[in-house]
């Protein structure tokens, strides 16, 4: 009891000193020069960035890639002198089918503990990746790589057994040390792990696992000792959504990644913050599963479907004007855009027309019927997103009035993947978070239906599966363009998938932070963030 | 051997074949919730079916549940409890590191509990009807009936947004984390968890004192002449207190084991948010030693209750 009775005592010596102690504090503190705080809604599993599979917004801040891309997803050089093209001798296309790319490295950087970064640290990426010993997240590209040659200490030369189209964005997560990794086993390396060695500028001060990373600038950074501006940065740890906002409201935390749509206006009320919106290269749409659900399979039925959806209606009620509609895949952002495509508009006469032409008649409880088979399938989508479920319920009620029958199920996220991975569904509606490389052959080529790829909606297109491929094997940027437009123009004919918005990132800020640009891709906000300044 | 070690001796012998037992049905449990550890990695469209199967392969999730178990069982009982799926480091080094936290927070919420419970259900008992029995059982059934993360949020809401009195949640401020800010930050997941315990107690203790002042034993106390509140106290209570002795030790024995709910809402960095995290990434070796804790932490917490009651009422035997 004498413990009880002095934890008794001290619940309430804090409850009275709370009042008093706590005006004063650094609690409500302005963002400045000195400190920044994000609010952040996960922790991340792991600061090497090839082994993580979170988003890498606090690794960008440490560890920089050859490459990176900036605001408006151009893939920029970073740790290379210059990203290597055919047009600047950089990449060489061999007779063989296969192609080398030439990186020529940025003289004068070093890691963090001053060693030298050098084309052999590339190699070691490459080895390491591609050998047994070592279990990244993914070895795409890098397995397309037969060996490296470092002819000098800032040149790699990356060999390709074929033609690989994204070899721009190949070393985007960086390189590993070689002089802290070689002989080790990487995946416990938790050294490196938890504190990688990197270039960039910033490097993690204390890791409180469930609570915070804290970073601090590093000091003698390779872009001039005027970077970074701010010299800490602090990623707190605050999966509840609610609390996220009430730290931003009471100045506990000054940024808000990856803010939640539902929570714009209430923190659009937040003085001294600004949101921040990054129209993305995420499409949230329909999968339209053929194989478990046949009817999807005829092109009247899905052309029917998108043309009763109100999506422009969506965007303006449920989306509050904070994401325009998307038309296919590929998004505006992208360089391989194509607007030259069938666009549908909100017509529930074309949809029953269409429904009518295909076979399948209203029944007497309102619903298509054909063969004794009403026209009804479940709609999965994941829980917890609030707009989402908005949005399913008013595909429901649309699809109704025009003789379909929907359900909505939800999922909590680990299910859902499951469930898509092996193409256990009828109907999911989800978001795709798009390469930064516009490659669509994992989600729309006839032969990479799960578990070879991600077609999830089943849909064969040989002429379409061509195009895709020939893209894949096409450097030249003009060339590949062309050839994603017309494959962009099949999809947009077929509705494999209805599209239903460009999904947009928000951000708050603060409105002193100078120089915030965004990212529309996974390499996130933090990708400038040594130029990211308090103003006032 | 003297009474007690040998009492010990058998009642956690008692214990091995249900932990075992329990571990059988949490790892089944586990593993058939849908989805598994890999899951997570398919949101990247780069990573392909055979970065999958080499990953299934290197995490030992391509054998058979049986082996998968054999294997889990035989290093645990060893006390290697094996690495964390989703961050790859030692699971003991992932659960001791949310010890502090975890303890912190139950002793305090504890400890602030009783202290509610204590006077509200002696009082309301001894008062039964008036005025103080009516308001505190009106409080503990708003109590027990107000969800827990709704109550949290509304407690940031007027102590952290609107006052600013306090910390909206975390375990400390980074870089400046004295004692009083530690305090601070404790405050309202404390009073959270506490509040919602003393609803649920102080009914009971409410009911087992009614029950007790009935009893003709209470009755000659009084007509002995003794003083009220020592016929309260060392009389009723003592008798009283049994069945709410077993309700702490199993309320201790959860909240050990995380609260979930209050540790998500406050970002508190204790077993719970630990818990929900492997959970939502099925990251099965955190989550089979975090069950098997909370198993253990059932049978020792058992067992301290005994031991406690035994302690309270002489009429009970500690064996």
């Amino acid at each position: 009891m004498l413990t009880n009775r002095s934890l008794t005592i001290a619940v309430l010596v804090a409850i009275a000193v709370a009042p008093a102690g706590c005006r004063n504090r650094s609690r409500s503190g302005r963002p400045s020069n000195e400190l920044l705080i994000v609010g952040y809604d996960r922790e991340p599993d792991t600061l090497n960035r090839f082994s993580t599979h979170i988003l890498e917004d606090i690794q960008t801040c440490i560890v920089e890639g050859l490459t990176t891309t900036d605001e408006q997803m151009r893939v920029v050089p970073l740790l290379a002198a210059e990203v290597p093209t055919i047009d600047n001798g950089g990449v060489r296309l061999r007779g063989d089918g296969g192609m080398d790319v030439i990186w020529k490295l940025r003289p004068g950087v070093t890691w963090h503990d001053g060693t030298p970064f050098t084309s052999a640290d590339v190699k070691f990426t490459v080895d390491a990746i591609n050998g047994p010993a070592y279990n990244p997240e993914s070895t795409d590209g890098f397995d397309r790589i037969t060996v490296v040659d470092t002819p000098d200490a800032l040149t790699a030369i990356v060999h390709y057994r074929e033609i690989y189209a994204p070899y721009d964005i190949q070393f985007i997560r960086g390189a590993l040390p070689r002089h802290i990794l070689q002989g080790r086993d990487i995946d416990r390396a938790q050294d490196y792990n938890r504190n990688p060695l990197g270039t960039g500028p910033y490097h993690v001060v204390e890791w409180k696992s469930g609570e915070y990373i804290l970073l601090e600038r590093v000091a003698h950074y390779w872009r001039g000792d005027d970077y970074p501006k701010i010299r800490r940065l602090l990623f707190k740890f605050i999966p509840n959504t609610n609390t996220r906002i009430n730290q931003l409201k009471n100045g506990e935390v000054h940024v808000v990644a990856l803010a939640p749509w539902d929570k714009y206006r209430e923190m659009t009320a937040v003085p001294s913050v600004v949101i921040a919106k990054t129209r993305g290269n995420a499409y949230e749409h329909v999968t339209l599963n053929e194989r478990q659900f046949p009817p999807f399979a005829d092109v009247r039925v899905r052309r029917a479907l998108i043309s009763a959806l109100d999506r422009e209606g969506y965007t303006r009620t449920i989306l509050d004007g904070l994401a325009p509609v998307a038309h296919g895949p590929v998004q505006p952002v992208s360089w391989a855009y194509s607007d030259r495509i069938a666009h549908y508009r909100f017509d529930p006469a074309k949809a029953r027309a269409l429904l009518d032409e295909a076979g399948w008649p209203v029944g007497t409880d309102g619903i298509r019927t054909r063969g004794g088979k009403r026209l009804a399938f479940t709609l999965i989508t994941q829980a917890g997103f609030a707009i989402r479920e908005s949005v399913a319920q008013a595909i429901e009620r649309q699809l109704r009035d025009v003789g379909v029958d929907v359900k909505v199920e939800l999922h909590d996220g680990t299910a859902i993947s499951a469930i898509w991975f092996e193409g256990r569904f009828e109907a999911m509606l989800h978001w795709w978070q798009m390469p930064s490389d516009p490659e669509l052959t994992t989600f729309f080529a006839a032969d990479r239906t799960p578990p070879a790829g991600r077609n999830i909606n089943y849909f064969r297109d040989e002429a379409l599966t061509q195009l895709l491929y020939a893209s894949d094997r096409t450097v030249d940027r003009a060339e590949r363009k062309r050839l994603l437009e017309r494959a962009q123009a099949i999809i947009a004919d077929a509705v494999p998938e209805i599209p239903l918005y460009t999904v947009t990132r928000l951000d708050a800020v603060p409105a002193s932070l100078a120089h915030f640009k965004g990212n529309p891709t996974n390499t996130g906000i933090f990708w400038n963030v040594h130029e990211w300044e308090i103003t006032r | 051997m003297t009474p007690l070690p040998r009492f010990l001796v058998r009642r956690f012998a008692h214990a091995v074949p249900l932990l075992l037992l329990v571990s059988v049905l949490v790892f089944l449990l586990i593993h058939a919730a849908p989805g598994g550890p890999l899951e997570i990695y398919l949101a990247n469209p780069n990573v392909r079916p055979a970065d999958i199967e080499r990953l299934r392969r290197a995490l030992g999730l391509d054998r058979p549940l049986w082996q998968q178990y054999w294997s889990w069982l035989w290093a645990f009982a060893r006390g290697d409890w094996g690495y964390s799926f989703s961050d790859g480091r030692p699971v003991a080094a992932r659960i001791v590191e949310r010890l502090p936290a975890t303890f912190e927070l139950v002793a305090v919420s504890l400890a602030g509990a009783l202290a509610l419970t204590m006077p509200a259900g002696i009082g309301a008992a001894v008062g039964r009807g008036r005025w103080f029995d009516r308001a505190v059982t009106t409080g503990s059934m708003i109590g027990v009936a107000i969800p827990a993360f709704w109550f949290g949020l509304l407690l940031q809401m007027i102590f952290a947004v609107s006052l600013g009195w306090l910390p909206s949640s975390g375990r400390a401020t980074p870089g400046d984390a004295d004692l009083v800010d530690h305090l601070q930050h404790l405050v309202l997941p404390a009073a959270v968890l506490a509040t919602v315990l003393a609803a649920g107690w102080s009914r009971f203790l409410r009911g087992s004192m009614i029950q007790t002042l009935a009893q003709p034993f209470i009755i000659a106390t009084r007509a002995r002449g003794l003083p009220p509140p020592r016929v309260v106290l060392r009389h009723a209570l003592r008798n009283a207190v049994g069945p709410l002795i077993a309700l702490v030790t199993v309320d201790a024995a959860l909240l050990v084991s995380g609260a979930v709910v209050t540790e998500s809402v406050f970002a508190w960095p204790g077993l719970g948010s630990l818990f929900t995290e492997a959970l939502a990434r099925r990251d099965y070796t955190v989550l089979m030693a975090l069950l098997m804790l909370s198993a253990a932490a059932v049978v020792v917490f058992n067992f301290l209750g005994d031991v406690a009651h035994a302690l309270v009422d002489p009429r009970v035997p500690a064996a």
